[in-house]
C-alpha cells in the first residue's frame, strides 16, 4: 500500500549511518551530572530556596531533552509529527498545573 | 504494494527493521501519539499532587517523611536501565539478536531492582509509620502519583520480558522490531515520568 | 508475497462480535449510539413531563436527580460520541481513498470497550440507583458521604471504560489519516470532514487522559477512602472542578467540530460549488481546538478565582467566536450564488447554521464573567448547550446521517419523510429550548426538580414539554424512514447524489470489503470532482490491480472488553456486604477485579504472541469495484 507520509524516513533509504555507543555514553554521563548536581543541591541545604528550586527545575527539564532528543531519537530527521504531538501533549499537561499552582487555592 | 508485508521474512533485514512495513510505522507513531495522551495522564497527576503537596493534616510532611539515598539509588537504576535500552536498540539496529536479548535482559533486571525498591520504600511507610494511603490528602496524591508510575513501570517489565520471549522464538524480523521499537520507547519515557517525579515530589518535597 | 492464508470467515453474529472491518465497526457505532440516544431520548421526556406544570409529582426529587445525570452523560457521552465515531468509520478511510484504517485490531477494540462501559453505566438504573450528583458530578455532592448509593461508582468505572475505548478511537484516526492518505492526497487536499476528524482526534487524545485522572481520583476517595476531595483531611473539591473541565470543555468541542465538518461536505454538495474559503477552514478548525483548551475556567466563574483569572477566561472565550463566525461566513458564501437543492442533509445544514449561530451568541454572553454571575446555573446556561450541542451537534449528525446514508447502506431514505422529519425536529427543538432563555433570565434554576406556581414560569414551561414531545416524534419518524429504507433493494449508484466531491464518492455504493480496487491518484482538491469536471468518469489509479492484503477477523477486542466490564464491577463492590461469605470473598478480597483484568491481560497477550497475517483477497475475486464508478 502506498502512502503519503510526512515522517517517511529511513524506510526507504538509510541517511545516516549507524551511531556508535559513545555518544549515548556521553548522554548518559551529562544526564548523571544533572543529577548528582539536583541531588547535592537538596542534601548541601542552607542555599538560597527560590535558586535551589529553580536550579532542581532546569536540571530536570535539561535531563527529559536528553532522554526525548538523544534516546528517543526526536532530534532525528522525521519526527515532525512526534514532536508536535508530544509538544500537544506536554502543553495540555503545563496548563493542568498552571491551574494547580494559581487557581486552586486563594 | 510498494512495501513488503509484516509477514515477510527476510535473511537481509533492513537498517531499521521498526520501519521497515507499514504496519511497523503506524505502530511506531501511534505509540508516539498514545505517548502524547501520558503526556498528559501524568501533567493532570502532577497537578494534583502539585494542589495537595502541603495538605498533610496529622500525618507527616514530606521533609520528614522522605529518605533521599533510596531516592538516589531509585534513580540511578532507572537511569542506567535507560542506557541499557538504548543499546539494545542499537544492537536490534546492527541485527543483532543475542546481544538485543542481552541488553534487553538487563533492563528488565533494572527495573525489578527499581520496583522492588519502591515497593520497599511503600512498606516503610505504610507498615512502619502508618502511613496510608487515608492519611491525608497529601499522601493520597502521594501514592496515586508515584504508585501510577509504579503501575507503569511493572507493565513495562511484564511487556518486555514477554518480547524477549519472541525474539527468542520467532527471531528478529519486521515484525518483532517495531514491537521491541515501540517498548524502549515506552521505557525513556517512564524514565521521563520518573526524572520529574524526583525532582517534583522528593527534591522539592525536602527544599520547600 | 501473495501466498493466500486460510482465515476463518464468521456468519451473523460471530461475523459483527468479531469484525475488524471498519465500514461494519461504523455500523456497530451507529447501532450502540442510536440505542444510547434513544435512552437518552426517553430520559430527556421524563424530565419534561415532571416539568410540565408546577408542583409536580410524577417523579420524585431522587428520580429526577438521577434522569438529568443519566441524561447528561448518556447524551453526551454515549449518544452523541458513537454517532459521531460511526459518521467517522464510514467516511473517513474512503475520504482519503485508503483500505482500511491504520489500526484495525484498535478500532474494533475501541467500539468494544465504549459499548460495554455504556452498558455499566446504564446497569446502575438496576442495581441500586443511577448516579445522582449531575453529569458534572461536583465533589462534595458526589463523595460517598452524599452520594451513599453505588451511582457514581458507575458513574466513575462506566465513563472509565468507555472513555478507554474513545481515546483508542482517536489515536487510531489520527495515524489512519496522518499515514494512510492515498498518493497525491496532501494535508491541504484533505476533505474537510477528514480535517476537522483529524483535529477533533488530536483533541480526543489530549483531553481523554486529563478525565481518566479524575475519575481515578474520585474513585479512589469513594472506594479506597483517599482525600482527594475531602476537606477535612487536606482536600480541594475545586480540584475535581478544574480536572474535569480542563477535559470538560475540549469535549464539547470534541462534539461540535465534526459536526462542522459534515456541514462543510453538505453545504458545497448541495451548493454544487467547492467550499468557499477552504484553507481558512482548516485555520479556523485548528484555532478552536487551541482556543477550546484555554478556556476551561469559564465554567468556574463563580468559583471565585478572583477578577484575573475570571477577566482572562472572558477574553479567551470570547475569542473562539472569531473562528467560529469565520465558518459561519464562509458556510453562507459558499451558499451565495450557488446551485441549491434542499435535499433533506442540506435542509439540516441549512438549519444548522442560524440555530448554531444563536447559541453562539448566548455563548459570548456567558463568556463575560460579571454578566454569569446572573446566569450561572439557570435555565438560560441550559438553553445556551442545548442550542450549541442540539442545534449544532445534533442538526449536523441528521445532516451526515441522511447524506452518507446511501454510501453506507446502498439505500437512499426518503426524501419525503426526511423534510417530515427536519421540520417536527426543528421546530420542536426551538419551542423546548427558546423560551428556556427567558425561564432562566426571570430566575428558574436549573436541575430542580419542580417549581412553585404563579412564578411565571408555567407557561414556558408547557411550551417546552410539548417541543420536547414533538422533537420526540421527528425522532421516531428517522426511526421509520430508516424501517422503511430497508425494505427497499440494495445498490444505489456510487454518487448518488450526482454531485460527489470527494473519493467516497467514486466507488460503489456500499463499497466492497477491500474499499478500492485500486488506490487512487489525488490532484486537488475534491478530487472525484476534479477528475469529473476534467470530462473523466473515475479516478485515475496509482497502482496496478493486484491480491489486496485484508486483516483476520478476531474476537480478542470483544472479551478485551468483557474483562474490563468484569473488572469493573467487581471493583465497585469492594466494600460491600453481601451476607454470603462466597460472595464477600469474591468482591472484598479483589478476586472479581484479578478475574476481570486478569482475561483482559490474557487477551493482549494473546494479540502479542500470535502474530496476525491477515489474508489476501485474489484479482480473480475483485468484484468491479476499485476506483470504477
Amino acid at each position: 500500500m502506498s502512502t503519503h507520509d510526512l515522517n517517511e524516513d529511513g524506510a526507504v533509504k538509510h541517511r545516516h549511518r549507524q551511531e556508535g555507543p559513545q555518544k549515548h555514553v556521553i548522554a548518559f554521563i551529562f544526564s548523571i551530572i544533572l543529577t548528582l548536581i539536583a541531588f547535592a543541591a537538596v542534601a548541601a541545604g542552607g542555599v538560597n530556596t527560590a535558586f535551589t528550586v529553580i536550579l532542581l527545575l532546569v536540571m530536570a527539564i535539561l535531563q527529559v531533552l536528553v532522554q526525548l532528543g538523544y534516546w528517543m531519537h526526536m532530534k532525528d530527521k522525521g519526527h515532525m509529527i512526534p514532536i508536535l504531538f508530544m509538544a500537544g501533549g506536554f502543553f495540555v499537561a503545563g496548563l493542568a498545573i498552571i491551574a494547580a499552582l494559581y487557581w486552586m487555592w486563594w | 504494494m510498494t512495501t513488503p508485508h509484516a509477514q515477510q521474512v527476510s535473511d537481509t533485514l533492513p537498517h531499521e527493521p521498526e520501519k521497515a512495513t507499514l504496519e511497523g510505522r503506524n505502530k511506531v507513531l501511534g505509540f508516539w501519539l498514545f505517548l502524547g495522551g501520558e503526556a498528559v495522564l501524568f501533567g493532570t497527576l502532577f497537578a494534583t499532587f502539585l494542589t495537595l503537596r502541603d495538605q498533610v493534616a496529622d500525618g507527616p510532611s514530606a521533609a520528614e517523611l522522605f529518605s533521599l539515598p533510596i531516592t538516589a539509588a531509585a534513580t540511578f537504576i532507572l537511569l542506567v536501565s535507560s542506557l541499557t535500552s538504548v543499546f539494545a536498540i542499537q544492537a536490534m539496529h546492527r541485527g543483532n539478536r543475542k546481544s538485543l536479548a542481552t541488553w534487553l535482559g538487563v533492563t528488565v533486571v533494572l527495573g525489578l531492582a527499581f520496583l522492588l525498591l519502591e515497593i520497599y520504600e511503600f512498606y516503610e511507610y505504610i507498615v512502619h509509620d502508618d502511613y496510608g494511603m487515608t492519611t491525608s490528602a497529601f499522601s493520597s496524591a502521594f501514592y496515586t502519583l508515584v504508585g501510577f508510575h509504579g503501575a507503569h513501570v511493572l507493565f513495562g517489565i511484564l511487556w518486555i520480558s514477554i518480547l524477549i520471549g519472541q525474539l527468542m522464538r520467532k527471531g528478529l524480523t519486521v515484525v518483532t522490531a517495531p514491537k521491541i521499537y515501540v517498548s524502549a520507547m515506552y521505557w525513556h519515557f517512564i524514565d521521563v515520568v520518573w526524572v520529574f517525579i524526583f525532582t517534583v515530589v522528593y527534591l522539592l518535597g525536602k527544599v520547600v | 508475497m501473495a501466498h493466500a492464508h486460510s482465515v476463518k470467515r464468521y456468519k451473523g453474529l460471530m461475523d459483527w462480535i468479531t469484525t475488524v472491518d471498519h465500514k461494519k465497526i461504523a455500523v456497530l457505532y451507529l447501532l450502540a449510539g442510536g440505542f444510547f440516544f434513544g435512552i437518552g431520548g426517553i430520559e430527556a421526556l421524563l424530565i419534561r413531563v415532571q416539568l410540565a406544570k408546577p408542583m409536580n409529582d410524577f417523579v420524585t426529587a431522587q428520580q429526577f436527580n438521577e434522569l438529568i445525570t443519566m441524561h447528561g452523560t448518556t447524551m453526551i457521552f454515549l449518544g452523541v460520541m458513537p454517532v459521531i465515531f460511526a459518521l467517522m468509520n464510514a467516511v473517513i478511510p474512503l475520504q482519503i481513498g485508503a483500505r482500511d484504517v491504520a489500526f484495525p485490531f484498535l478500532n474494533s477494540l475501541g467500539f468494544w470497550t465504549f459499548l460495554f462501559g455504556g452498558l455499566l453505566l446504564n446497569l446502575s438504573w438496576v442495581m441500586g440507583g443511577a448516579p445522582d450528583a449531575g453529569w458534572t458530578s461536583y465533589t462534595p455532592l458526589s463523595s460517598s458521604q452524599f452520594s451513599a448509593t453505588h451511582g457514581v461508582d458507575f458513574y466513575t468505572i462506566g465513563l472509565q471504560i468507555a472513555g478507554l475505548g474513545t481515546l483508542i478511537g482517536g489515536i487510531n484516526f489520527l495515524a489512519t489519516i496522518i499515514t494512510m492518505r492515498a498518493p497525491g492526497m496532501s494535508f491541504m487536499r484533505m476533505p474537510m470532514f477528514t480535517w476537522t476528524t483529524f483535529v477533533t482526534s488530536a483533541m480526543i487524545l489530549f483531553a481523554f487522559p486529563a478525565i481518566t485522572v479524575g475519575l481515578v481520583l474520585l474513585t479512589f476517595d469513594r472506594i479506597l477512602g483517599a482525600n482527594f476531595f475531602n476537606v477535612e483531611l487536606g482536600g480541594n473539591p475545586v480540584l475535581w472542578q478544574h480536572i474535569f473541565w480542563i477535559f470538560g470543555h475540549p469535549e464539547v468541542y470534541i462534539l461540535i467540530l465534526p459536526a462542522f465538518g459534515v456541514i462543510s461536505e453538505v453545504v458545497s454538495t448541495f451548493s454544487r460549488k467547492r467550499l468557499f474559503g477552504y484553507s481558512s477552514m482548516v485555520f479556523a478548525t485548528i484555532l478552536i481546538a487551541f482556543l477550546g483548551f484555554m478556556v476551561w475556567a469559564h465554567h468556574m466563574f463563580t468559583t471565585g478565582m478572583g477578577p484575573i483569572a475570571n477577566a482572562l477566561f472572558s477574553i479567551a472565550t470570547m475569542l473562539i467566536a472569531v473562528p467560529t463566525g469565520i465558518k459561519i461566513f464562509n458556510w453562507l458564501f459558499t451558499m451565495w450564488g450557488g446551485q441549491i437543492t434542499f435535499t433533506t442533509a442540506n435542509l439540516f445544514a441549512s438549519g444548522f447554521i442560524p440555530t448554531f449561530v444563536m447559541g453562539g451568541v448566548t455563548g459570548v454572553m456567558l463568556a463575560s464573567a460579571p454578566a454569569d454571575y446572573q446566569y450561572h446555573d439557570t435555565y438560560f446556561v441550559v438553553a445556551h448547550f442545548h442550542y450549541v450541542i442540539v442545534g449544532g451537534l445534533v442538526l449536523g449528525l441528521f445532516a451526515g446521517l441522511h447524506y452518507w446514508w446511501p454510501k453506507m447502506f446502498g439505500r437512499v431514505l426518503s426524501e419525503r419523510l426526511g423534510k417530515w422529519e427536519f421540520w417536527t425536529f426543528i421546530i420542536g427543538f426551538h419551542m423546548t429550548f427558546f423560551v428556556q432563555h427567558f425561564l432562566g433570565l426571570i430566575g428558574m434554576q436549573r436541575r430542580v426538580f419542580t417549581y412553585l406556581p404563579n412564578q411565571g414560569f408555567d407557561l414556558m414551561n408547557l411550551i417546552s414539554t410539548i417541543g420536547a414531545f414533538l422533537m420526540g416524534v421527528g425522532t421516531l419518524i428517522f426511526l421509520a424512514n430508516i424501517i422503511l429504507s430497508f425494505r427497499e433493494k440494495k445498490g444505489v449508484a456510487g454518487d448518488v447524489w450526482e454531485d460527489g466531491r470527494t473519493l467516497e464518492w467514486a466507488i460503489p455504493s456500499p463499497p466492497p470489503e477491500y474499499n478500492f480496487k485500486q488506490i487512487p491518484l489525488v490532484r486537488g482538491i475534491d478530487a472525484f470532482w476534479k477528475e469529473k469536471m476534467a470530462g473523466h468518469q473515475e479516478m485515475t489509479p496509482a497502482e496496478p490491480v493486484g491480491p489486496i492484503h485484508m486483516p483476520s477477523p478476531t474476537i480478542l477486542p470483544f472479551l478485551m472488553s468483557v474483562g474490563l466490564f468484569i473488572a469493573g464491577l467487581g471493583f465497585m463492590f469492594t466494600n460491600d456486604d453481601f451476607g454470603n461469605s462466597l460472595l464477600n470473598f469474591m468482591f472484598n478480597k479483589y478476586i472479581v477485579v484479578a478475574i476481570g483484568l486478569g482475561m483482559t491481560f490474557l487477551c493482549m497477550l494473546l494479540r502479542s504472541l500470535y502474530d496476525d497475517h491477515g489474508w489476501h483477497i485474489e484479482e480473480e475475486e475483485l468484484k468491479d469495484g476499485g476506483v470504477q464508478a
